[in-house]
């Protein structure tokens, strides 16, 4: 997959390092030189809509902050998969209309690329060092899509064979995009996993401009699979439109019959949540997008979700078809309540520390 | 069809009577005339308040996106006309046009609301025991109340909460998405 991109802006202090180098050799657009990649990612005031100029506009720039985190979506409110996040790059070149980054970027929208990577391992290496006990499952895909700029980064190889070359981390490459060209080219040896959001044809028709479409996406799992990547899948977000219940099944039934349920790692499911911030954008962004328009009610935690029954339904609509699909695939819940998780998998959700663990070492 | 400028300063100086939002009149005037001429004859007839009026917009659009069916259209509905001539008072009537709106802008949540309902009606309880829905159905939580002021009162209502007891377990698993359909 190609995203056109406008310019690229490089931090002076960045202006020698290999991944600039790479992107400026393959990318054929302006290239300018600013002191600050902030500045340059900083919403553009004469653009009618500066979160989507800001995609077309790449900063590559040093990162202030430690790369590592945990996962932002976790709170102590919810279940929660024990998930760390690494932040290799912001926003994305995709344009989803109930994309959170629509609220979460809004002040710096400019597609921002760390070249100071190193320190990312670094932070790595330190993290292992200190829990040598502990299992970490690691991802890129949180506030970017892992691999949509593989092509023009080529990052996806130094971070396989990093996380390859390290007994207690798995590395997650979540995406929507079917660019698997690089990883087709590295051995991972069994530690990275590559996940893929997966919705219906009518929720990708609507919502998920410039993806792959979900077949695609499918057919790459396949490949990556044969390549000795694990593979696991991302039904998030769930949107409760009519005929979702239906439309879910079949969606798996078309996995299913593509992917052997036991060599799935695992599956999660999230239903549509956003904060009135969040909706308001998407809707002056995406005004005609009927999926913006579930039947969604101000929950406990402050943000628009389907009202409970209905969306716990369609929850265990799919967690008793991943349990009748042959090899019963682990699954979890993304962002939702312990009672909610209860409900739908007749257990409590275990500790983040040991989900994590569970979900990183899971073959 | 196109739309009639002469109606514009009627919508803004009604807007502009109930300090309507920018926003908001924005949306109205961007209606087509019989959808913004409808509109303002409910507001007008039925006094709607600043936050109703906001109200109606928004989910007239969001009704609008969801079925493809303008404004109008839903606003010539017979139960909505209904409200405009029934016998309560003006501010009961704009009230129930609102909600006349939210059932048909999020029509599966009402069955669901109007099926739980008519469970907790069923079980007949006493005064001292209330069972309460979380609003809008927004959590999977049911509250259930029991207000006492002496032992006898207590005994009883738990008497009655034991003999309930399937029937709230039957709650409790349809608010978590069983039977909802």
């Amino acid at each position: 997959m190609k995203f056109d991109l406008d310019d690229i802006y490089i931090e002076d202090t960045c202006r020698e390092s290999a991944l600039t180098k790479r992107i400026v050799a393959r990318a054929d657009i302006p290239v300018h030189f600013v002191e600050d990649g902030r500045v340059a990612a900083r919403p553009r005031l004469d653009a009618v809509d500066s979160f989507a100029a800001g995609k077309r506009r790449l900063v590559i720039m040093r990162r202030r902050s430690p790369f590592l985190m945990a996962c932002p979506a976790g709170s102590a409110k919810f279940a929660c998969c024990g998930y760390l996040v690494l932040t290799l790059a912001s926003n994305c070149p995709m344009d989803c209309s109930y994309c959170f980054l629509q609220e979460y970027v809004a002040d710096n929208p400019g597609f921002q690329i760390y070249a100071n990577y190193d320190d990312a391992f670094a932070e790595l290496d330190k993290l292992i060092a200190s829990t040598p006990a502990r299992h970490f499952r690691v991802g890129t895909g949180e506030l970017a899509d892992s691999l949509a700029m593989d092509s023009l980064t080529g990052l996806s190889i130094e971070l396989v064979n990093f996380f390859a070359a390290r007994e207690n981390l798995t590395l997650e490459l979540k995406t929507k995009t079917d660019e698997i060209d690089n990883l087709l080219a590295v051995d991972p040896k069994g530690k990275v996993l590559v996940s893929w959001t997966l919705s219906p044809r009518r929720v990708f028709e609507a919502c998920e401009h410039r993806t792959a479409p979900p077949s695609a996406r499918i057919e790459a799992a396949k490949r990556v699979l044969e390549s000795g990547y694990r593979v696991a899948f991302h039904l998030d977000p769930m949107i409760a439109y009519p005929d979702a219940e239906r439309d879910y099944l079949a969606l798996m039934d078309e996995l299913f019959s593509a992917i052997s349920p036991a060599k799935i790692s695992f599956l999660s499911m999230g239903g549509l949540r956003m904060t009135a911030g969040l909706r308001a954008a998407a809707r002056r962004r995406f005004p005609k997008d009927a999926m913006l328009l579930g039947e969604d009610v101000l929950a406990e935690d402050g943000r628009y979700r389907t009202f409970a029954p209905m969306r716990i339904r369609l929850y265990k609509i799919l967690a008793d078809k991943f349990k009748a699909a042959g090899a019963a695939v682990p699954s979890y819940l993304c962002m939702e309540t312990a009672s909610v998780h209860e409900r739908v998998f007749g257990a409590p959700p275990s500790h983040p520390a040991a989900a994590g663990e569970r979900l990183a070492t899971i073959r | 069809m196109m739309r009639d400028e002469t109606t514009a300063a009627n919508i803004r100086a009604c807007a502009e009577s109930r300090h309507l939002d920018d926003a908001h009149t924005e949306k109205w005037l961007a209606m087509l005339t019989p959808s913004r001429l409808a509109l303002l004859d409910y507001a007008e007839r039925l006094k709607l308040r600043t936050g109703q009026l906001a109200a109606a917009i928004d989910l007239l659009d969001e009704i609008e996106v969801r079925e493809g069916i303008a404004p109008a259209q839903i606003l010539a509905r017979d139960d909505l006309r209904r409200i405009c001539t029934n016998n309560g008072s003006t501010p009961w009537r704009a009230a129930a046009f609102i909600e006349a709106l939210r059932k048909i802008r999020f029509p599966r949540l009402q069955i669901a609301i109007d099926r739980l309902e008519s469970e907790i009606a069923a079980l007949r309880l006493p005064a001292s025991i209330a069972v309460v829905l979380p609003k809008d159905l927004g959590s999977d939580e049911l509250m259930i109340r029991i207000s006492v002021r002496t032992g006898d009162e207590l005994e009883k209502a738990l008497e009655v909460l034991a003999e309930k007891k399937p029937a709230l377990m039957r709650m409790v698993k349809m608010i978590g998405g069983d039977d909802t359909e």
